[in-house]
């Protein structure tokens, strides 16, 4: 009988020796927390999805880990005087992981497929702006009209109206270059020009890539990445204690286990995220018209206690929308102090003396729902009857996306580093709705200036109007700004080289290396 | 046998169908819709309406049922709203994952929780029921998670014999299938236990031991074996519960398996996804309980095939 019980003690302890870590040439990742939908760059639409394609293939630009934008496939770019057209010269001697080479065929090629209905993409939003994209994928031309091949290494792309971020939105994952077969398992089996081969996918396990040893950048310095799928933080944060992950992204709720450890510290570095974390009003609905309610909302909320006590600090104070690392942003901006004293004036100048009801809606993100509670206290101080509607995430953004949330916690995280991304789809009343702007704010002085902002070559000239528009939302108050998000990473000591990217594809983990202590 | 079998076959069509019935009805009830959960933060009114077209969102629903059912009939689920790709691959490459796990869990749970429950009414009150006593308390209170992440963290992150989590060898596997049949430990060990001293004080055990046949083979032969109709009982539905139930389990110890494949296809609104699962793993939860109806049959001559 004994015998029975020591089986799977004798099970443990024989598994001990045998194989530990794998080859470390390896770089190890821990961030995916999900599958990738697909790794067709025209099925992007997720994080997990975007990061692996700036792996498999490049843009004609490309983001850097600190989040400005460089050529890539085209060496260089220049836009006609009118704003309208942009010439791309191509790389020369690029060739794809099957070693056919690249052309300007391929561009062509590669933006209308994303653009084709047939493809079942319709993420194709940052191909958009392309002359005749819109007609195309309504199934009304048979060709971009916008788009011409100049000559073997040269593309002509017309857009509609002119709009400056234009080469920023080519570096994201749905405009990266494709070879010209694609056939039906593409997702599954992608061929790009990107520093990294697809070795293995195991579906919610891993992804295995190879280094492309003729990538036109020179190759990377480890010989394969590992993405590992780990969808619980908790797992991900014991992955990397026990060494078998290089890199790990600290969860919002372990911050300070990490950040008051002096052995853990070294490790650390963080980075601030262009993300801003708010709670959209929306400004069509009962009381919420009214400007002096929406200030009133934003002077009754302490987010500097929020941000300090919720989110350990790790973050920025809003005070706008334009995240401070970027350009057009007032730095100089005081965010809305904390004075219930000038909230209750403002409501009662607002005939609401006897106070207000509104509903906050919230997703099921435990951050989230404590910082509703909060609001919720704060409001009811300053006589804000708030109801809290907790709903997950797909409910909750459909209710908000109809308009029929009050108030919204949410979060803005950048497709591309620039302020217009942060301005144009979260108020811009082009967008209400399903295009981000979930406050339905519409202001003809903001959308004059940040249409003509999208539109303005000169740099200096639209980073002044980025500053004006945000100045205007900051005092319309169509959001209760509360603070812009720090990724914290923590990076093994034998990782060599790993900068903490800005934005999502940022870094494509080239230059990254291993050195000779690893385990 | 044969005919018991059909027949308990033939009743499970309808038992499917209304799973399949209120799957798809469901869905309905709840909010979010698929197309927002698919396209991510920011779109345009025109693709949300092509790609509704595409989907046949828009279609009456009992026509989209009609479609539905025609196409599982033949076998096919669908294919996913996110990937695009069919959801039959989907499940025949997650299932075995699953399989695996919970088949681990109750292997583990049957030699550990049976072992105890015999020890604990071989020698009631001894240091071996005290012990069942205590891991059965453990088993029953502490959450699959809270265990999960208390083995990760003993074995994986302060030990280091294993890994904390991930898809490989029997390295991968012990320390989610411990965490998954912890439960079911307890269960069989408390109900081994009363099973067993109630067999022992039977009147053929006392006649076994009268006929100077061994204690082993008196507690074996004679006592564990009458006592198995509630074990198997208790297995079979654990078994059942853990096919489609390891959602939690798969999530801590990133076990690529249906649990989160299922939880990813909620998140995300991918509906055929959802209804191909639910589909799926009912039947097999009508499978394992015949298969345990099977086994009372084998275990005790007394039961016949009705």
């Amino acid at each position: 009988m004994r015998r029975l019980l020591l089986i799977p003690m004798l099970a443990a302890v024989a598994c001990r020796g045998g194989d530990t870590s794998s080859d470390r040439r390896t770089l190890v990742d821990s961030r995916d927390n999900y599958d990738p939908r697909s790794l067709d760059p025209a099925l992007s639409t997720d994080v997990p999805t975007g990061r692996a394609v700036a792996y498999l293939f490049d843009g004609l630009t490309q983001f850097t880990p600190d989040a400005r934008v460089q050529p890539a496939l085209a060496e260089q770019w220049e836009v006609s005087p009118n704003g309208l057209t942009y010439t791309f010269h191509l790389r020369h001697g690029v060739t794809f992981h099957d070693g056919s080479p690249f052309t300007a065929k391929d561009v062509v090629h590669s933006f209308t497929r994303a653009l084709d209905p047939a493809t079942h993409g319709g993420r194709a939003e940052p191909l958009r702006p392309i002359h005749g994209a819109a007609e195309f994928a309504a199934g009304k031309a048979t060709t971009v009209a916008g788009l011409a091949m100049m000559d073997e290494y040269t593309v002509a792309i017309t857009l509609d109206e002119p709009l400056a971020t234009f080469p920023k939105l080519l570096a994201m994952p749905v405009a990266a270059i494709v070879p010209a077969a694609t056939p039906a398992n593409f997702g599954e089996r992608p061929v790009g020009t990107g520093p990294w081969k697809l070795a293995e996918w195991k579906h919610d396990d891993y992804l295995l890539f190879a280094r492309n040893d003729a990538y036109w950048g020179g190759h990377p310095t480890a010989d394969s990445l590992r993405a590992r799928i780990i969808a619980e933080p908790s797992t991900a944060v014991a992955e990397f204690e026990s060494g078998s992950v290089d890199v790990l992204q600290i969860p919002a709720g372990e911050t300070s286990t990490w950040t008051e450890d002096e052995n853990r510290t070294p490790l650390l570095s963080s980075v601030p995220a262009l993300q801003l974390v708010y709670i959209g009003i929306n400004t069509t609905r009962g009381p919420l018209q009214d400007v002096r309610v929406r200030q009133a909302i934003n002077y009754a909320i302490d987010a500097n206690a929020i941000l300090k006590t919720l989110v350990s600090g790790r973050g920025r104070r809003a005070a706008g929308v334009i995240p401070p690392t970027l350009a057009g942003a007032d730095t100089l901006r005081a965010p809305y102090p904390y004075d219930t004293t000038r909230a209750r004036a403002l409501l009662a100048a607002a005939g609401h003396a006897s106070g207000i009801d509104v509903e906050l809606w919230t997703t099921s993100n435990p951050v989230y729902v404590r910082i509703a509670e909060t609001v919720q206290g704060y409001l009811g101080a300053v006589g804000i009857r708030t109801k809290i509607m907790q709903r997950e995430s797909a409910a909750s953004r459909e209710a908000a996306r109809k308009g029929q949330t009050d108030m919204i916690i949410k979060d803005w995280y950048a497709d591309y580093p620039d302020a217009e991304n942060f301005l144009y789809p979260l108020l811009h009343s082009a967008n209400k709705g399903v295009g981000g702007n979930v406050s339905f704010f519409q202001d003809p002085e903001f959308d004059r200036v940040v249409s003509a902002a999208r539109r303005e070559q000169d740099e200096v000239k639209r980073n002044g109007m980025y500053r004006e528009a945000d100045s205007v939302a900051f005092t319309q108050a169509p959001m209760v700004f509360l603070y812009f998000y720090n990724d914290l990473y923590a990076v093994q000591k034998w990782v060599k080289g790993f900068q903490p990217p800005v934005i999502f594809n940022g870094q494509r983990w080239t230059t990254v290396g291993i050195s000779r202590t690893a385990p | 046998m044969l005919a018991f079998i059909a027949r308990r076959l033939l009743l499970a069509i309808p038992t499917l169908f209304g799973v399949l019935v209120v799957a798809f009805l469901l869905l309905y009830i709840a909010p979010g819709d698929p197309v927002t959960a698919m396209i991510g933060e920011r779109a345009d009114a025109e693709t949300i309406a092509r790609l509704r077209k595409e989907l046949r969102l828009d279609d009456p629903v009992p026509q989209r049922f009609a479609h539905y059912v025609g196409g599982v009939v033949r076998g096919d689920l669908g294919r996913s709203y996110i990937t695009n790709r069919p959801i039959r691959n989907d499940i025949v490459e997650r299932f075995p994952k699953t399989l695996q796990l919970a088949g681990a869990a109750m292997l583990l749970a049957s030699i550990i929780g049976i072992s105890l429950g015999v020890l604990s009414a071989r020698n009631p009150g001894g240091w071996a029921d005290r012990l069942a006593l205590g891991v059965a308390y453990l088993g029953i209170s502490f959450p699959v998670y809270w265990v999960g992440l208390l083995l990760i963290l003993l074995f994986a992150v302060t030990l280091h014999w294993l890994p904390p989590s991930g898809y490989g060898g029997l390295r991968y596997l012990l320390l989610p299938a411990l965490a998954l049949g912890m439960r079911s430990i307890a269960f069989l060990a408390r109900m081994t236990r009363s099973a067993m001293l109630e067999s022992l004080a039977a009147d053929y055990v006392r006649t076994a031991r009268a006929k100077g046949v061994r204690e082993s083979v008196v507690t074996m032969r004679h006592a564990l074996r009458n006592a198995m109709i509630p074990i198997i009982t208790v297995l079979g539905l654990d078994f059942g519960a853990y096919l489609t139930g390891s959602i939690l389990t798969e999530t801590i110890f990133s076990w690529p398996g249906l649990g989160r494949y299922v939880v990813n296809a909620i998140a995300r609104r991918d509906l055929p996804a959802i209804q191909g699962s639910v589909l799926f793993l009912s039947a097999i939860f009508v499978l394992v309980n015949l298969l345990t109806d099977l086994a009372y049959a084998k275990t005790d001559p007394r039961v016949a095939f009705r």
